[in-house]
């Protein structure tokens, strides 16, 4: 017990030398992002976003009013920042056409995924904004020791840690001058992740694995699950549980037979929006899991042990640490420390 | 003929051997004591105490894996073997009637474009896909004025090659107005060919569908003997040229369309297997149909296995593995073929 509780003061201690420290930003400003050197004259005045995550980042910050618009939303906002989305103009719910965001004519472009910006960015290259004179940041969760061009979502070399979200948090202050925020954010998150721990260590958890299932192309199809060094794997680690999948792709395709064999303590389905394949719909991989012949009998289905979490949550967002949360609130409602 | 009849149980026992193999490797290491007492227990009514998961694997996934990889294998080189004939192209084969081109487009119509909201199934999506491109084929090289008739088979092939272009254009516009990246993949896993998602329900479409294409095949191997020197000197011979076309195109659309929506696009084996057979059992139909569906049969479940065990606790799509057996088994069979006479 005094880990945590030695963690947990040495997080308020960051906290407030952090706040003690925090200093404005000196400009020019030059920082170096996804293997591109950018500069910063000033403060942005506007901002335009692609990708919810680097949205909701602006917004916990307190940089609502300097973003002129959104794209490539997953899910609904999170409610605390309803009030200030609804008056901000969303330019594509998916991807966003390169003319619609410079139309914009925004002092920065915060992007979530490289592959929206990156060698062959759907929106379009970096090299193309920064030619019209718009810099370009991405979030550091997704390009931090990890290869974009090998495998479909990207395969890391490093296991993600919060320590890039933090980061791309403390970055984002820093080009807008609001470090003293940025601190207070960061804090927040570490103290919440590291309260969730604290909860899910006073359990002496022993032996407990677990899979993660996004979704599946077809309902009885091999399915798409968290490989072991995503932000799925992370909140496992953090946790004290066993990730069954020993793939460094953040999504691989791992068959059913594997993940049976494996026998999982906690099954962690994905709830999402989004409606592509019909194993979206968390009703649906419910289902799935209660008929399937095999599925059925792994003894995570049979005793009940499915945790449903939000899909945001388990990309490498400020929303791991809500799942995080979630998985360790779990742990505490199934009762699996018995 | 009397020589012959002893091969039907022979090649009944190798398929047999060949699924049996199928069921006992797969992802995970499960002993053959095992698989043969799941066995026992589902089909002797045996009670061995056995652990229901691995008991699941073997009943649930592998065996239906096995007899649906089969039968997808024996009807897809089916399907080449009776086009090759027909058209007297050795390169025809069953996606030349622009079968897996519909149904790419079919699927991604279904799942990207939204249409059917979730509750259309990408199968069903394919399998409507398929028929289209198919009777979409057909339409125009009847219009073209060779369709199934004795003259212009030439016809048959061109409007194939026309209507599988505008199908995968038609697929890549669908894909690049409204998917995104993550969205593509999950459909190019699928069109390469997966047959993870096939359980018992499969198995009741997939075996019946095969057997009626190798008995219809059977039954009109001397017809196809007839057709080796050509439409008109089949019909000297009293063969319903008309008839016998229209019944095994119909037939090779039918027995194609139907395991696409099954396992997804699986090239290769259409094309392969029929000179691969050939080369065994020599031209004559009487043999190489059923020769043909056995090797074709036996290739797609070593396939399945491999695109399951070649990366340890992942999957490569089948379609990986055909091809790339394919092409090369494929080159040899043109370098061979050229040093004959």
């Amino acid at each position: 017990m005094t880990f945590p509780r030695l963690a947990l003061a040495a997080a308020s201690l960051a906290l407030l030398t952090a706040h003690a420290a925090a200093e404005p930003t000196k400009y020019p400003l030059t920082l170096e992002n996804c293997g591109e050197t950018i500069t910063f004259d000033k403060a942005p005045a506007t901002t335009v976003t692609v990708g919810q995550a680097a949205t909701e980042a602006l917004y916990a910050l307190g940089l609502g009013d300097k973003v002129t618009g959104t794209s490539v939303w997953f899910t609904d906002v999170l409610p605390e920042h309803k009030s200030i989305n609804d008056k901000i103009e969303r330019l594509a719910d998916n991807d966003p056409s390169f003319e619609s965001v410079v139309a914009k004519k925004p002092d920065l472009v915060a992007v979530q995924f490289i592959w929206h910006v990156g060698p062959e960015g759907i929106v379009a290259t970096r090299e193309q904004f920064h030619e019209v004179g718009i810099p370009t940041y991405v979030m550091p969760a997704d390009c931090v020791a990890k290869d974009n061009s090998v495998g479909v979502d990207g395969t890391r070399s490093a296991a993600f840690s919060t320590e890039t979200i933090h980061r791309g948090v403390r970055e984002l202050a820093e080009i807008f001058d609001v470090q003293d925020k940025g601190e207070e954010v960061v804090a927040d998150l570490v103290k919440r992740e590291q309260d969730a721990v604290e909860r899910a260590k006073a359990l002496d958890l022993k032996d407990v694995s677990a899979v993660f299932w996004f979704s599946s192309a077809d309902m009885n199809i091999d399915p798409y699950v968290a490989g072991r060094k995503g932000g799925p794997a992370y909140m496992l680690d953090k946790l004290g549980i066993r990730n069954i999948v020993e793939s460094d792709e953040e999504w691989p395709v791992v068959g059913w037979e594997t993940i049976a064999k494996a026998n999982p303590t906690i099954i962690i389905i994905a709830r999402m929006d989004r409606r592509r394949f019909p194993a979206d719909d968390h009703e649906k991989k419910l289902e799935f899991l209660k008929t399937d012949p095999v599925a059925s009998q792994m003894e995570a289905v049979k005793n009940n042990r499915i945790v449903v979490m939000d899909a945001h949550a388990m990309d490498a967002t400020m929303r791991t640490v809500s799942g995080i949360e979630v998985l360790a609130d779990a742990l505490v409602d199934l009762g699996i420390a018995k | 003929m009397a020589r012959l009849w002893w091969r039907w149980p022979a090649g009944i026992v190798v398929l047999a051997a060949t699924v049996f193999a199928g069921t006992c490797i797969g992802e995970t290491a499960i002993p053959l004591s095992v698989v043969v007492q799941t066995l026992a227990n589902k089909v002797l009514g045996a009670a061995y105490p056995l652990d229901p998961i691995d008991m699941g694997i073997v009943w649930n996934y592998r065996l239906p894996r096995a007899l649906v990889a089969a039968s997808c294998g024996a009807g897809l080189a089916l399907s080449g073997l009776v086009l090759q004939s027909l058209l007297r192209n050795a390169l025809a084969d069953p996606y030349l009637l622009g079968i897996s081109a519909g149904a790419s487009t079919g699927a991604v119509t279904v799942t990207i474009a939204g249409i059917g909201g979730g509750a259309v199934s990408m199968s069903l999506g394919a399998f409507a896909g398929a028929l289209t491109a198919f009777l979409l084929v057909a339409l125009l090289a009847r219009a073209a004025g060779g369709g199934v008739s004795a003259r212009g088979t030439g016809q048959i092939i061109l409007a194939g090659i026309a209507g599988s272009q505008l199908f995968n254009a038609l697929t890549s516009f669908i894909i690049t107005k409204s998917a995104n990246a993550e969205q593509a993949r999950g459909i190019m896993f699928w069109l390469l060919g997966n047959l993870s998602g096939v359980r018992w329900p499969d198995v009741t479409l997939a075996v019946p569908v095969a057997t009626i294409g190798l008995v219809t095949c059977v039954w009109y191997a001397r017809a196809l003997d007839a057709f080796a020197f050509g439409a008109e000197s089949a019909a000297s011979l009293g063969i319903p040229v008309r008839t016998v076309q229209t019944v095994l195109i119909g037939l090779t659309a039918l027995v194609t369309a139907v395991m696409v929506s099954i396992v997804g696009s699986i090239g290769f084996v259409g094309l392969v297997i029929p000179h691969a057979a050939r080369f065994v059992v020599g031209v004559r139909h009487g043999r190489l149909v059923p020769a043909t569906a056995l090797t074709g049969a036996a290739f797609l479940i070593a396939a399945d296995v491999l695109s399951r065990t070649m990366i340890p606790g992942q999957v490569l799509p089948i379609g990986v593995i055909t091809a790339l057996v394919g092409a090369p088994a494929f080159a040899l069979i043109l370098l061979k073929g050229r040093r004959r006479p």
